[in-house]
């Protein structure tokens, strides 16, 4: 570099900002070490740009949904079926199941796009894979950033739903992380799938509507799932959904829930959530490495 | 030229059906399960909402005062909504790649089509498959054994009606969008709309100043006109809501053929 340098010429019109970088190796030795946090912070700095609408839809939707469901349709439903839901008003019974499926939705959106925008039309994935992160660091970076992402918008819903009046129980904040991990266990696995997924032919429409839409409507989201027919509550059953909701039932408001179903429930979750990580790590690492 | 004799030549060509065309040839290459897709949702909320709900929630107050089942009540105003929601997806988020990565307009306006062609085409394809999920629809609620009169068959013109109030507004407004941020607006809108236009549960839960507000809104007179028309009990209030389309679908038009040539023919 000569003296005309863009260095040069800025010492002489201003303040010298210079980079304080590190040694290639120290780059290197951190981001093997942190490279997970690094990348978790991209994506959250991504979506620090379009932070009002996040903010605005995440206080804005629970709002209308409370509202909607637990006052106005409530008005219905009240008044000849208040023992269906153990003595609690509507409100309190559909409370938790509406907390759990905001936060499962929204693990459906960040899981799918932004997974394909990774690998396809920004391939965001490429650079910090071409530096010294390894696939599953971008894998858990996307994902941690997701999961703070689901936490605030479900600790903002959660306050909302205790402003109704919704969590008679103190224990009912403990609905925040099993909504948090209802919306992994079905986001995970998700995950996987879109980074499975070459070509955008409108497969990720096709999951909303035959997967998480089916998904809210029957997982005794707005009545309980014995009222269904059995041959439909099965969907309960493999649904996310329905383990996330039971159990906020329980935290909030004390709906009857033996130990051992309790213990399946989270589980079930658990289960869903790490499976779908390692299927996702083996196929960004499949998909990266091409 | 003849401009001057015809004062829409500049607009309109009248050869929207070479934009209908193009529409239906590029339907073939789409992924034919998700235009097929868009016939379920209502029908899954008609059978959560409906059957599972409804045998909680009992009979309700029918528009003409006889009680009817939840199920009844419901479904005219799901039908409604999917029109309102078919029309919006296909006249915003359709138009919008089409407007602006696409740049399938610029390429029509270059031709002899004008702005209204343009319009009047991709409007009516929105059409075409609002009526198509709404004959679907109303199939299915017969099937339940939910259509009572022969009359309630008008439901499938009207919610076209209904559809083309939001089609000619949707790609009018689009035409202002600029990013996928101010897209996620309009869902926004239609949330509220969808929740609170009488859908699940009578106006009267709520106080009169809010009842304005929300008979001011276009769903409301959709989901109210298609309720009337599935008991076939109609008021002087049935004008009204067929008069706010008709307005709306006037307005809407001219809102969009000045867009698309303010954007395209400078």
């Amino acid at each position: 570099m000569t003296d005309s340098s863009p260095a040069g010429v800025q010492q002489g019109t201003g303040p010298a900002y210079r980079l304080h970088a590190h040694a290639p190796e120290v780059s290197a030795r951190r981001a093997r070490a942190f490279g997970s946090w690094y990348y978790a912070e991209h994506v959250l700095r991504a979506m620090n740009g379009y932070k009002w609408t996040l903010l605005a839809t995440s206080v804005g939707t629970p709002v209308m949904y409370l509202f909607a469901m637990g006052v106005g349709l409530a008005t219905l439903v009240d008044r000849n079926s208040g023992s269906v839901f153990g003595g609690v008003s509507y409100l309190v019974f559909i409370a938790p199941a509406l907390l759990a499926s905001a936060t499962i939705m929204t693990a459906a959106t960040e899981f799918t796009y932004p997974v394909m925008d990774g690998f396809k039309w920004r391939r965001v994935y490429y650079g910090p894979h071409a530096s010294p992160l390894g696939t599953d660091q971008i894998v858990h970076g996307h994902v941690l950033a997701i999961t703070v992402r689901l936490t605030a918008t479900t600790i903002v819903y959660f306050l909302i739903v205790a402003a109704f009046g919704a969590s008679p129980q103190p224990a009912g904040v403990l609905a925040v992380p099993v909504a948090v991990l209802s919306g992994l266990a079905f986001g995970l696995p998700l995950m996987a799938y879109a980074a499975s997924v070459e070509d955008d032919k409108g497969q990720f429409a096709l999951v909303m509507r035959f997967i998480v839409m089916p998904l809210f409507l029957f997982s005794g989201t707005f009545f309980p799932l014995s009222t269904l027919p059995v041959f439909l509550q099965w969907i309960g059953w493999i649904s996310p959904l329905w383990h996330g909701t039971e159990l906020g039932r329980a935290l909030t408001y004390g709906q009857p829930l033996p130990a051992w179903l309790a213990t399946v429930h989270v589980l079930f979750l658990v289960v869903l959530a790490a499976g779908g990580l390692r299927l996702a790590r083996r196929v960004y690492a499949r998909r990266l490495g091409k | 030229m003849d401009g001057s004799k015809k004062p829409l030549a500049a607009l309109y060509s009248r050869n929207a059906k070479a934009v209908i065309a193009r529409g239906l040839l590029a339907t073939r290459s789409n992924n034919w399960l998700v235009i097929v897709s868009g016939f379920f949702e209502p029908v899954l909320y008609l059978l959560s909402m409906g059957v599972g709900l409804g045998t909680l929630v009992g009979s309700v107050e029918g528009p003409d005062g006889q009680p009817i089942s939840y199920a009844a009540y419901i479904a005219p105003a799901l039908l409604a909504v999917s029109a309102m929601n078919g029309a919006v997806y296909d006249s915003t988020w359709n138009v919008f790649f089409r407007m602006n990565f696409a740049k399938l307009y610029q390429g029509m306006l270059y031709t002899s089509l004008g702005p209204l062609d343009v319009a009047l085409g991709e409007i009516f394809l929105a059409l075409l498959r609002g009526a198509l999920y709404a004959t679907g629809f109303t199939a299915v609620m017969g099937l339940m054994g939910l259509l009572t009169t022969p009359v309630a068959l008008l439901m499938v013109p009207a919610s076209v009606v209904i559809a083309f109030g939001f089609a000619s507004f949707g790609m009018g407004i689009t035409s202002f969008m600029k990013t996928f941020q101010q897209m996620e607006w309009i869902n926004f809108v239609m949330l509220p709309m969808f929740l609170f236009s009488a859908t699940f549960y009578p106006l009267t839960v709520y106080p009169q100043g809010i009842q304005w507000f929300i008979q001011a809104l276009p769903l409301w007179h959709g989901v109210e006109l298609l309720r009337q028309i599935s008991v076939a009990s109609f008021t002087p209030a049935t004008v009204i809501h067929l008069g706010y389309f008709l307005v709306m679908i006037a307005v809407g038009m001219l809102l969009t053929t000045l867009r698309l040539r303010k954007l395209f023919l400078k």
